[in-house]
């Protein structure tokens, strides 16, 4: 029913109040963008700028910590716990992306770098508000556009390579997406995929369109979480890439795209009576990224594209919690999402820093490195051991969670891919422990003739960061319920 | 008193962290250091033992501590919940005693150690305190978590101390076992999500990890997939079977049984004397104990339904680890081959489920422990000198290192199982319940257990056979520039209480016994119990 002027406004004033974090970071973005219209800034100032943003952005979740579900903007997004939650992921995600840029690796154009990162974590926040296709689209483009140019920030011609490279894989699976969206809304007649009405739709609909835009859209979401078989583009960029960006790439895009995959299986399973197996689905496109993922980054010299087939994998883990369907699982994700988060930026910062003071950029370059950097290989060890899921991180319990919530699964519906999932998803964590074992392996075990001079830096600020995640990802071992306790509050409604 | 296990467990892990603390060059306090730890170990078993043997009576668990670790409210799902239990009854104190006396010579003889001196004994230390860990945890997560904490120190051990192809054995042993492991932690979670704590039951359900909950079959919930009446099958199995199956493969790999022993002999080879001698004594009895605590006990139906296969495993494992050290060139192979066939006779007992067999499996390992680890030392002391432990590079060496010859003719003795060490009394008892098993629970044929006893015959083989070349005839070292100076006080120190505990406990064998019998009779009157109404 069209609304009168009147009541647009009231809509559109009584949103932008709860939208105060998203302002918060669009006032940042255009600070700095002021900022950076003078010459000769130092990168320390920008950077305080997009910590202030995002340490605001941040408190302003917290403090209204929890949410009761609102819808903005007539239906188009809502906030809530579960939005929430990832919110805070992407700010921390940004913050720490933030730390761990250095002025070496930055030469140029240094206010659009932090810009582009405020802007993809503004298009994170968004998404997974999203209630609308139309939304989706907006927001996953805010994101995708942006990363297209953030990919190419080394600006060699690799750098642009892996950057247009994406952008035209990027292009294509929005495309597909678009299409598949239009699809469901031929289908179903509305665009809001949360709605009572397609649900309705979609309850006993047997049409091939249903099962082809359903699909369709997915692909679009896969291709953002970097999902085998939609996975292509991730080795290239992230080896062209730097690696603070690789980092950020690798967990914020991609919870993001968790956030509305999830939101979207959910809808589209229609509690269980849909006519297509959408968990056969998502199963199906977990194994195979946890295969080709593990597999293939057995074979990678290069660390990033190490780390590329790396994030395909856990990417098949993550997508686990989502094909259990179930509240547990979607809990059990976010406690999953968290501890990459944490493991993850615990492997890039201390890549980067080998990188930056080492020159080190295969996995043979690490040889004897071990002995005469202690500190820095143990804590890497720890975030690559985390990422494997052994204890005692909390990679071992998130593992152990979220492969309980398939059981659970595979108790209650008896599908023997959930069965093959499990097994084989465990099953891997032997050909994840070889290829992330490479790294400590050459560092400690190999030695090398080349003598190398030891980086005067003052690396306190990176040791500090670097002290505080592995004390997180101890901390989440010992003590799960710290955080479990706050997620199993996150009230899921669709 | 009541926190002796916790202080066992924890002593040598707050010791490690202490010791980051520590400048690197300080040489003797880390060895000192680590020294002390063993020795306040070695007090607590004392204390351990008194209180221990005040109680001897009944048959269950003592010195329990339990407190509760993870809870993790699951709404509608029950609750997750995660207890930090550590008991002892006669099986794991026999184990745990076994370990403090192996890493007190572990570490005196990890003193030659003169590389990265501060990793090695912070490695050692958190090794100290998984072992123990392991061994007394009676929560499945808590023994997981021990079980995996091992392999991590032992894989840089290995890796960075280690021979010549030590990236190799390393990586080897770390892969093997983290897959066994894998296997152990699918069985773990059907186990957890199957069985439900009964002290608790609210209007919530909970489930537990607790290893005594899931070895009552009372407490699996009903319609859950591991309950014996569940219908799921895959295959020809039903998920009980499936869940045994794993868990054995997983403890195999660790005994380690053929086929999943192809690990061993590399890793042996290649680790350090210190490191072979724990990996030997302890490391391998946790697949033993595993099998012995978890995977017989909670799946007594399994156990009778493929205690076919399972003595037949044994008997290869017993048949092909002998052939394989009489084939063996490099002394150290040799030794790691025959623990491949000791710990035959531990499977063949365990799977007889006679009280006869189940304590001469757990008097084994004890036996084996004591026994290998005086092997490995005594390979550890030749290699010290010449760098070399090829035994066709030797011969004679009677005449020159008489000290050296005794001991190894004692190890050798007591380790083929002559009556009077400790061997003989371990490997009669699994065979005289091995013979039994035939007349009373069917559970292995008659003729495993006289296949089995040719197992011995070999044993005498190849180690007379070893002494008649190495250490009779003309003298001759045929490595270059070798010295041959005969054992020096600290390897006096290690030797001779390791022969006088595998002399004394085969002639007083009731020292231990009296502990270990009420398990094995425990445990030997589930199984037979199961065995008798599924078997004719």
């Amino acid at each position: 029913m069209p609304l009168d002027l009147s009541e647009k406004l009231q809509w559109i004033l009584d949103s932008t109040s709860l939208l105060l974090p998203e302002l918060v970071l669009c006032f940042g973005i255009f600070s700095i963008l002021t900022i950076g219209l003078f010459k000769k800034i130092e990168l320390i100032v920008f950077q305080i700028l997009a910590f202030v943003t995002l340490g605001s952005c941040a408190l302003l979740l917290i403090s209204d910590w929890p949410f009761v579900p609102v819808k903005l903007f007539q239906g188009m997004m809502r906030v809530d716990d579960f939005s929430s939650y990832f919110k805070i992921l992407f700010v921390v995600g940004g913050i720490l992306t933030v730390w761990i840029t250095r002025q070496e690796g930055l030469p140029k154009y240094r206010s659009e770098y932090f810009i582009l990162i405020l802007a993809i974590v503004l298009g994170a926040n968004l998404l997974v508000m999203s209630m609308n296709f139309i939304m989706v689209v907006l927001s996953l483009e805010l994101i995708s556009i942006s990363s297209y140019v953030l990919a190419g920030f080394r600006f060699t011609k690799k750098a642009a390579e892996g950057s247009l490279k994406y952008f035209l894989f990027g292009s294509a699976a929005t495309a597909v997406m678009i299409y598949g969206m239009s699809l469901l809304f031929g289908l179903t007649s509305t665009l809001d995929f949360s709605s009572a009405e397609f649900v309705k739709k979609l309850m006993g609909e047997k049409s091939s369109l249903l099962l082809m835009g359903g699909i369709m859209t997915l692909a679009g979401f896969f291709f953002k979480v970097a999902a085998a078989p939609m996975h292509l583009w991730a080795p290239d960029v992230y080896e062209s890439s730097p690696t603070p960006v690789v980092a950020f790439f690798s967990v914020v895009p991609k919870l993001a795209g968790f956030g509305v995959l999830i939101k979207f299986t959910i809808a589209i399973n229609v509690f269980g009576q849909a006519s297509f197996d959408w968990q056969l689905i998502i199963s199906c496109v977990a194994l195979l990224s946890i295969a080709i993922g593990n597999f293939s980054a057995l074979l990678q010299n290069n660390l990033n594209r190490m780390m590329a087939y790396s994030s395909v994998a856990q990417t098949g883990f993550m997508l686990i919690g989502v094909a259990a369907i179930s509240v547990n699982g979607v809990h059990f994700m976010l406690f999953y999402a968290t501890v990459f988060l944490l493991a993850n930026f615990l492997t890039f910062l201390y890549l980067h820093q080998f990188e930056a003071g080492y020159k080190i950029l295969s996995v043979q370059d690490f040889a004897g490195l071990g002995p005469k950097t202690v500190l820095p290989s143990v804590f890497l060890l720890t975030g690559l051991i985390s990422l494997t899921g052994l204890p005692p991180t909390a990679g071992f319990t998130s593992k152990l969670l979220i492969f309980t919530s398939l059981w659970e699964a595979y108790d209650q519906s008896g599908k023997l891919v959930l069965l093959l999932l499990f097994v084989f998803g465990l099953v891997n964590t032997v050909v994840a422990l070889f290829f992330y074992l490479k790294v400590p392996y050459y560092s400690f075990f190999k030695t090398s003739e080349i003598t190398r001079s030891v980086p005067k830096k003052n690396l306190l600020a990176e040791n500090l960061l670097g002290l505080i995640l592995v004390m997180g990802l101890l901390l989440l071992f010992f003590q799960p319920g710290l955080l479990m306790g706050w997620i199993n509050r996150i009230n899921f409604v669709l | 008193m009541s926190h002796l296990l916790t202080a066992l467990i924890f002593i040598p892990i707050v010791a490690a962290v202490v010791a980051l603390f520590i400048p690197a060059t300080s040489r003797k306090v880390f060895q000192y250091g680590t020294l002390v730890v063993s020795l306040v170990q070695v007090l607590i078993l004392i204390l351990i033992f008194q209180s221990y043997s005040s109680s001897i009576a009944n048959s269950g668990f003592h010195l329990a501590e339990k407190y509760s670790w993870i809870t993790l409210d699951m709404g509608a799902w029950g609750q997750f919940r995660a207890e930090y239990f550590v008991a002892l009854d006669g099986m794991s104190l026999t184990l745990i005693a076994l370990s403090v006396i192996v890493m007190l010579i572990a570490v005196i003889s990890s003193f030659t150690i003169d590389k990265n001196i501060k990793g090695y004994f912070i490695l050692l230390l958190i090794l100290n305190g998984a072992i123990m860990g392991s061994f007394c945890a009676l929560d499945l997560l808590l023994f997981y978590l021990f079980f995996e904490f091992m392999l991590l120190p032992m894989y840089f051990l290995i890796g960075m101390w280690g021979g010549p192809k030590r990236e190799y054995a390393s990586i080897k042993f770390f892969l093997y076992t983290l897959l066994g492991s894998l296997f152990i932690l699918i069985a773990i979670i059907a186990l957890y999500l199957s069985v439900q704590n009964p002290e608790l039951t609210g209007q919530q359900l909970v489930h537990s990890f607790n290893i005594l909950h899931a070895t009552d079959s009372q407490n699996f919930i009903a319609g859950s997939i591991l309950h014996p009446d569940s219908v799921w099958k895959l295959g020809p199995y039903s998920a009980r079977m499936w869940a045994f199956l794993l868990l054995f493969i997983g403890f195999a790999i660790k005994l380690p049984m053929v086929p999943f022993h192809t690990w061993l002999p590399d890793a042996h080879v290649e680790a350090p004397t210190a490191i072979s001698i724990i990996l030997a004594a302890l490391l391998l009895k946790i697949g033993g104990y595993g099998l012995a605590r978890l995977a017989f006990p909670v799946f007594p139906d399994a156990v009778a339904e493929f205690s076919w296969l399972i003595g037949l495993m044994a008997l290869i494992s017993i048949i092909y680890g002998a052939l394989n050290a009489l084939a063996s060139k490099d002394l150290k192979r040799l030794i790691a081959y025959s623990s491949v066939s000791h710990m035959g006779f531990v499977l063949l007992g365990l799977v007889s489920a006679t009280t006869e067999g189940v304590s001469g499996a757990v008097y084994q390992m004890f036996s084996h422990g004591i026994i290998s680890a005086m092997l490995f030392l005594l390979a550890g002391v030749l290699y010290d000198r010449t760098k070399d432990r090829q035994i066709e590079n030797y011969s004679g060496l009677s005449s020159h290192v008489p000290a050296f010859t005794a001991f190894v003719i004692v190890a050798f003795f007591a380790s083929m199982g002559l009556p009077g060490f400790s061997g003989f009394m371990a490997e009669i008892l699994v065979l005289v319940g091995a013979f039994k098993s035939h007349t009373t629970n069917f559970m292995i044929p008659g003729w495993m257990a006289i296949v089995a006893t040719s197992g011995l015959l070999l044993g005498a083989a190849y180690y007379l056979w070893t002494i008649q070349r190495m250490f009779f005839g003309k003298f001759s070292v045929k490595v270059e520039g070798a010295k041959l100076p005969d054992l020096d006080q600290r390897e006096y120190i290690m030797l001779l209480p390791l022969a006088m505990m595998a002399l004394c406990f085969g002639i007083f064998p009731q020292l231990l016994l009296n502990i270990i019998n009420p398990f094995a009779e425990h445990l030997s009157n589930l199984l037979s119990t199961i065995s008798s109404t599924i078997k004719p």
